[in-house]
């Protein structure tokens, strides 16, 4: 069966004892949609994407996620703090999912070597995390990620650490991953340029407890050209539009 | 304006690295062997009464003449295998339940209180009554020694389970780890340090309580070695008898902390904070 959504938020409220976290969000994303979600820091980013991973239940309202095939895994996240096992190498790191679904070893490694190379790890690929810097730690997460290959990518500032040249390969590949296997990905950035490059959509959300405040949908043709795409008139207009909704959350009480 | 000239603070390379690469394992020779050596001249200058504290190289004398006869080593043999069956046997249960109780919220609510009333008895307290259950012989040794270990671990385990970084059990829990898994290659991985200190309290209690027990039922053993060279007031064998045990304690150390550096391969080497000796 078909449905017209991928996932549907519905009036999802999240409370942490007193405080409340989220309130009353709505968002219907569609298959195969790439939408970002910018919103000032302790909005409930972070809150929202880990109840979308089945980490964190809403207090209030409910989450819908169709999931195509039941032999593969259905969302897989990347955590916007290090996350990786710092008593794995990186290549037991990077197949963590794989082996936790069964895959052999052979296979494993099938799967794994191109993902290494991807990431600038190959060599280390049999270092432990303490001999990784921070950027290489976020890239080994990375590619645990995208070697499980869920139908939905939950990403949390996956690229924040990362310097300009990694993180200009690590969004192409994500885009060749999501346009290749139509995967859905929901991408929390800090970047309002990132969520420009990357995405069909802009979720705007408001200082806590988020809201959304804002849906801006992306206009450009894809594939993207960074360059070309940075001195496009509406993306100038739509960095400044957004630009502007997120100052009035960061000063409130102006 | 002062016209103190301006503090320069410099930063240089640490001081070579050769001259501490050396002195761990020379340290760790030379505090024994002072001792012994401090004992020694002690008695030799008699400000210790020798019938009491007889002088190393004395002990050293009685030592090679009982293991020529081969007691001794078969005193030391007694020991061990004492030691090591009740390790295994109290080591084993007190690993798993440490990581079922550190997982899992609701075992530990259920077991903590029983626990925390059992564990600050004595457990050599408990020998009169595991002598009246399993009698004078090898089992109730082996029992007691895993009482105490098992106790030893089950705490470290629970409390290196607890001291795991919740975002790693997220990952597994987003990635779909069954139990099982959750348990194997993260709460087992992660509590790792903690067990190694348990397993190393937990050697220790082992030779602390089998050195008791060998007071009973038994004509073998360090401990019996020991007590009995208290009731025939010999003096020297006696010593004989704990130098062994240390050396057991001793050697048991350096068997964990090998077996420790191989498994833990994944932390970084430095234990000692930068810049303090
Ligand atoms: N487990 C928790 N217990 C209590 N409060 C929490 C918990 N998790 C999050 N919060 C609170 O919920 C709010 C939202 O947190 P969240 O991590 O979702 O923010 P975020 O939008 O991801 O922020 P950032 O951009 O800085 O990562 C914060 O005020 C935070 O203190
Ligand atoms: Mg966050």
């Amino acid at each position: 069966m078909r449905s017209d959504y991928k996932i549907a938020i519905r009036a999802v409220t999240r409370r942490f004892g007193a405080l409340a976290a989220l309130e009353r969000i709505d968002i219907a994303i569609a298959p195969g949609e790439f939408v970002c979600i910018v919103g000032p820091s302790g909005c409930g980013k972070t809150t929202l994407l880990r109840i979308l991973a089945g980490l964190e239940t809403p207090s209030t309202g409910e989450v819908a996620i169709v999931q195509q095939d039941p032999a593969r895994p259905l969302n897989t996240m990347i955590f916007q703090e290090s996350s990786i096992f710092p008593w794995m190498t990186v290549r037991q790191n990077v197949g963590y999912g794989l082996r936790l679904r069964g895959i052999g070893a052979a296979e494993r490694a099938r799967r794994i070597a191109p993902l290494l190379d991807l990431t600038g790890l190959a060599r280390f690929a049999d270092a432990f995390p303490y001999q990784l810097s921070g950027g290489m730690k976020q890239r080994v997460s990375v590619a645990r990620a995208f070697a499980n290959d869920p139908e939905l990518l939950l990403m949390d500032e996956p690229f924040a650490a990362l310097d300009e040249q990694n993180k200009a390969l690590l969004q192409e590949e994500l885009l060749r991953l999501w346009s290749a296997e139509r995967k859905t990905v929901v991408f929390i950035t800090h970047s309002i340029d990132e969520a420009l490059v990357l995405g069909d959509r802009v979720l705007v959300m408001t200082a806590r407890p988020g809201r959304i405040k804002a849906d801006i949908p992306v206009p450009f043709a894809r594939p993207r050209s960074v360059v070309e795409l940075k001195q496009h008139p509406d993306y100038v207009r739509l960095n400044h539009e957004i630009w502007k909704l997120l100052r009035d959350e960061v000063r409130p009480a102006a | 304006m002062s016209d103190r000239p301006p503090d320069i603070v410099l930063i240089r390379p640490a001081p070579a690295e050769t001259a501490l690469h050396l002195s761990p394992a020379l340290l760790a020779v030379a505090s024994p062997l002072l001792l012994l050596l401090g004992w020694e001249a002690v008695v030799r200058l008699a400000w210790l009464d020798a019938r009491f504290f007889p002088a190393p190289s004395d002990v050293l004398v009685a030592l090679w003449q009982m293991l020529l006869t081969g007691m001794l080593l078969q005193h030391t043999f007694w020991t061990l295998q004492r030691v090591l069956i009740g390790f295994v046997l109290g080591a084993v249960p007190g690993l798993l339940l440490g990581l079922v109780m550190g997982l899992s919220p609701w075992v530990r609510a259920f077991l903590k209180p029983a626990i925390a009333a059992i564990y600050p008895i004595p457990k050599v307290a408990l020998l009169p009554l595991i002598m009246m259950i399993f009698g004078l012989g090898e089992p109730s040794k082996w029992i007691i020694v895993a009482i105490a270990v098992f106790f030893q671990l089950l705490l470290s385990t629970i409390a290196g389970v607890l001291g795991i970084e919740r975002i790693y059990l997220d990952v597994a829990r987003n990635l779909h780890a069954t139990r099982l898994q959750a348990y194997a290659s993260v709460a087992l991985p992660g509590a790792l340090p903690s067990i190694f200190a348990g397993c190393q309290l937990g050697l220790g209690m082992a030779l602390i309580v089998v050195v008791i027990a060998e007071n009973f039922g038994t004509d073998a053993g360090l401990g019996y070695l020991v007590w009995r060279s208290w009731q025939v007031f010999e003096v020297t064998d006696m010593y004989v008898g704990l130098m062994m045990i240390a050396l057991l304690g001793y050697l048991f150390q350096l068997a964990m902390g090998r077996l420790e550096r191989r498994l833990l391969r994944w932390r970084p080497a430095a234990t000692a904070m930068k810049g303090t000796p």
